[in-house]
């Protein structure tokens, strides 16, 4: 038995201003302003197109649809994910910034209030990217999911903190004022 | 003359105490308290857990504790009981055979049968007459297979199903040109055997699968004979109720249900006589055999078995517990009710769960005589105040009950503690028998544990003690007979959705996969087979013609008479008896508590009480 080796391609369209969601079982992925785009990988230099695949296929595995925009005018997570919660058409939203970081929000929460938060990007993994998409599903739907276990690392502070903050300005950089969320068409190509 | 008298009463778990105030022979209750017992009863240990108790009475009393008098004291009864519990039978697969498991999301739905061929090796098939399910383990991405199996079916290869390691079940299914059943989350793949014919299938949302459950289904499938169906019918057996399954038919598989050599229980009586009874049997029969044996003198298990160990094992903690040698140990009472054990299968791919049957067992033995002149001497000693041993526990139990409004003489009481059940008869002239029976409130909580799969004592514990509670939205509540509670505060958000322990003012939310009806039949049922069984056995005893008919006053006391449900089963069970059953009302106030203590007061005046 042999690994095929593959490639994923990740191509991302913009197409215009992000209308309010109407489908109940949709749920929205909202991306930092540089994902993947000026930036193209997290902090542990993991691919964004893995990363955002990884949540997209955890949603639609559940049965929900998944929706992705960009958030441009502003670059802090909270208030990324919990604007996307308000054009979600379940009201469940999933913020990811360029670095990684995640969080899972609802639109009836304050905005620094969440369902989920995923705070430690470096320890994150695949396989949580993917059950984190799985859990805000679930939330869409109607179910009280166990929360995804999150390990803890206490190295990550002293070891990422400064490139956390770097990587948070470069995003930053990209950030359009006043400019509303727009929506994205994401595809996927595999090459062998 | 006036002279103030405390009556404390030690129980397996919790300590008792009551103050009253003597007045020619008149006795006026003051104060009583309850604690946990520290240490296990008629040790030393408990006189910690007496002092904090007689103070807080005392306090409650607005006296201090030098003004008692003297300190009665129960002669505790020198009875121990111990719990064990193994299985009787293990479902082992041998030769892989089948995967019946319920991922949350598999893909599809419907019947496939074919040969079984890992997902690289597709594009290398040349027999094209061939039916075929695909194996795809983890190293494979969802996208990749789902294009190798449209290509291969563009190829003219037909494919009837998938077997999948990861949860993709759902997203290679969207990707597929044509639908097949595929089942995923099948976490040891590399156990599913290749070149094999094997079936799949997959049952709508909310269904369970109907073929494969169905030993006649699977032997239309394989094209068995009549002996192969006999043999594959455990197979079926062990699928029924799931949502997806595959099998997979090996030349050599199969799939057996062994019977544990569990052993036999040697019951010895009374001049030498001797039952055996095959564990096996199950506790009925066991139970049945015990009760034809009359009186017990000791109960052996056969030794190298599982029930030799499971006494063996309680002989050696009773030992401990007594600082008696393992031999000297005579199990005086023991009580077997069936369980049901979820085992994982030897030799599953998926991490199946397959509910084992089992044998729980309360045992008690008898010990010398507790040494509870030593905790009287000790509590004298800390705290300055006569103490003296008062009389038996059954007797200051009746005494105490009396108390009750509504009873009178001939009455028999039944104290259902935490580690066993006792039975006391006062008859008319005053005479009384007593019995003691392994089994009570611990039993319970192990059974809720074992078969809900808990392993978590503490909230078993409270499950056994709480109603239970569903919270449908912010301010409602679904309740255990259905009917739905509206709350004036919003429930708080961790238990949204969620089946929970309703305590008193706290509400404990249980793990997502235990329904509400699962958990409440099995907490009734751990109950009604401990507590239901156990008084009849014990009313039985202490009955002297043996017939409950001849009884009509029937009392309950300790912890379990505060249950919510338990003294409504008793009633239930005994009213077919004719008999008038309920939990006492000590004093006219204490419910079902203190009648000990109350008793221990009550003996020294020989009088009636005066509220």
């Amino acid at each position: 038995m042999t690994t095929p080796t593959f490639y994923i391609d990740m191509k991302i369209t913009e197409e215009g201003n992000a209308q309010k969601g109407s489908n109940p079982r949709e749920v929205m992925v909202v991306l930092g302003p540089a994902y993947g785009k000026e930036l193209n990988k997290t902090i542990v230099k993991v691919d964004h197109a893995s990363v955002l695949r990884e949540i997209l296929s955890g949603i639609e595995e559940q049965g929900a649809v998944p929706r992705v925009i960009r958030s441009l005018r502003t670059a802090d997570l909270a208030f990324m994910a919990h604007g996307a919660a308000q054009l979600s058409g379940s009201g469940i939203s999933i913020g990811l910034q360029s670095r990684g970081t995640v969080v899972i929000h609802q639109r009836d929460l304050d905005p620094l209030s969440n369902l989920e938060l995923f705070p430690q990007s470096p320890v994150i993994t695949l396989e949580m990217y993917r059950q984190i998409g799985q859990n805000a599903a679930k939330y869409a739907l109607g179910e009280s999911p166990n929360p995804v276990l999150v390990v803890n690392d206490a190295m990550t502070r002293p070891k990422y903190q400064a490139i956390a903050a770097l990587l948070y300005l470069k995003e930053c950089q990209s950030l359009v004022p006043n400019q509303k969320p727009i929506e994205l068409k994401v595809e996927f190509s595999i090459t062998e | 003359m006036k002279k103030l008298i405390a009556g404390v009463d030690i129980g397996n778990s919790s300590t008792e105490v009551a103050i009253a105030q003597i007045e020619d022979n008149h006795a006026v209750f003051l104060s009583q308290h309850l604690v946990k017992t520290t240490g296990i009863k008629g040790t030393i240990d408990n006189v910690k857990g007496i002092r904090f108790a007689l103070q807080e009475a005392a306090k409650k009393a607005g006296i201090s504790l030098k003004d008692i008098e003297t300190i009665r004291l129960n002669d505790a009864v020198p009875v121990i009981g111990d719990l064990a519990m193994d299985l009787i039978s293990e479902t082992i697969i041998t030769e892989s055979s089948m995967i019946g498991h319920n991922p949350d999301t598999p893909g599809g739905a419907g019947m496939g049968i074919g040969i079984t061929v890992i997902i690289d090796q597709l594009t290398a098939i040349e027999n094209k007459e061939q039916e075929y399910i695909v194996v795809i383990p983890k190293e494979f991405d969802y996208e990749w297979a789902a294009h190798r199996i449209n290509k291969a079916e563009q190829d003219g290869i037909i494919i009837t199903g998938a077997i999948v390691q990861k949860d993709d079940g759902v997203l290679i299914h969207n990707r597929l040109t044509k639908e097949i059943p595929i089942v995923d989350e099948v976490s040891l793949i590399e156990k599913v055997p290749l070149g094999k014919l094997a079936a799949i299938e997959v049952a709508l949302p909310g269904y369970v699968i109907r073929t494969l459950s169905n030993p006649y289904g699977l032997s239309t499938v394989f094209n068995l004979d009549p002996d192969q169906t006999k043999q594959i019918a455990l197979v079926a057996k062990a699928l029924v109720g799931n949502r997806s399954a595959v099998v997979i038919r090996t030349p050599q598989g199969e799939v057996v249900e062994r019977k544990i050599e569990a052993g036999r229980v040697i019951l010895k009586g009374t001049n030498k006589q001797q039952l055996e009874v095959s564990i096996n049997d199950g506790a009925e029969s066991i139970m049945s055999t015990y009760e034809k044996l009359g009186v017990l003198q000791d109960v052996r298990g056969e030794t190298g078995t599982n029930v030799g160990g499971m006494f063996n094992g309680l002989r050696y903690d009773l030992a401990q517990l007594t600082g008696q040698a393992a031999e000297e140990i005579m199990i005086s009472d023991f009580l077997a009710v069936d369980a049901v054990i979820p085992t994982s299968i030897s030799g599953a791919m998926a991490g199946e769960l397959s509910m084992e049957s089992g044998v729980a067992l309360a045992s008690m033995v008898k010990t010398d005589k507790v040494p509870v002149q030593r905790v009287a001497s000790l509590l004298e000693e800390e705290i300055g105040v006569a103490v003296e041993i008062g009389g038996i526990e059954a007797d200051m139990a009746i005494r105490g009950a009396l108390t009750t409004p509504g009873t009178r003489k001939p009455l028999v009481i039944l104290d259902m503690g935490g580690g066993s059940t006792d039975a006391a008869l006062m008859s008319e002239s005053s005479k009384i028998t007593s019995i003691h029976l392994a089994g009570a409130g611990d039993m319970v909580t192990m059974l809720i544990n074992s078969e809900l799969a808990l392993d978590n004592k503490e909230l078993a514990e409270k499950i056994k003690k709480n109603p239970l509670g569903k919270v449908l939205s912010l301010f409602h509540m679904q309740l255990e007979d259905g009917t739905i509670l509206f709350s004036k505060t919003p429930f708080p958000p961790h238990t949204f959705g969620k089946v929970l322990i309703r305590e008193e003012n706290d509400l404990t939310p249980l793990p997502n996969k235990l329904s509400m009806e699962k958990v409440r039949d099995i907490r009734r049922s751990a109950k009604r087979r401990v507590f239901v069984t156990n008084s009849l056995r014990a009313l039985k005893r202490v009955v002297p013609t043996g017939n409950l008919k001849h009884l009509s006053f029937v009392v309950m006391l300790g912890g379990s008479a505060l249950d919510f449900e338990i003294p409504q089963m008793i009633t239930e069970e005994l009213g077919r008896f004719g008999i008038v059953a309920g939990f006492a009302n000590i004093r006219g106030t204490e419910g079902p508590r203190n009648a000990v203590a109350t008793g221990l007061i009550l003996s020294s005046v020989g009088k009636e009480v005066v509220q």
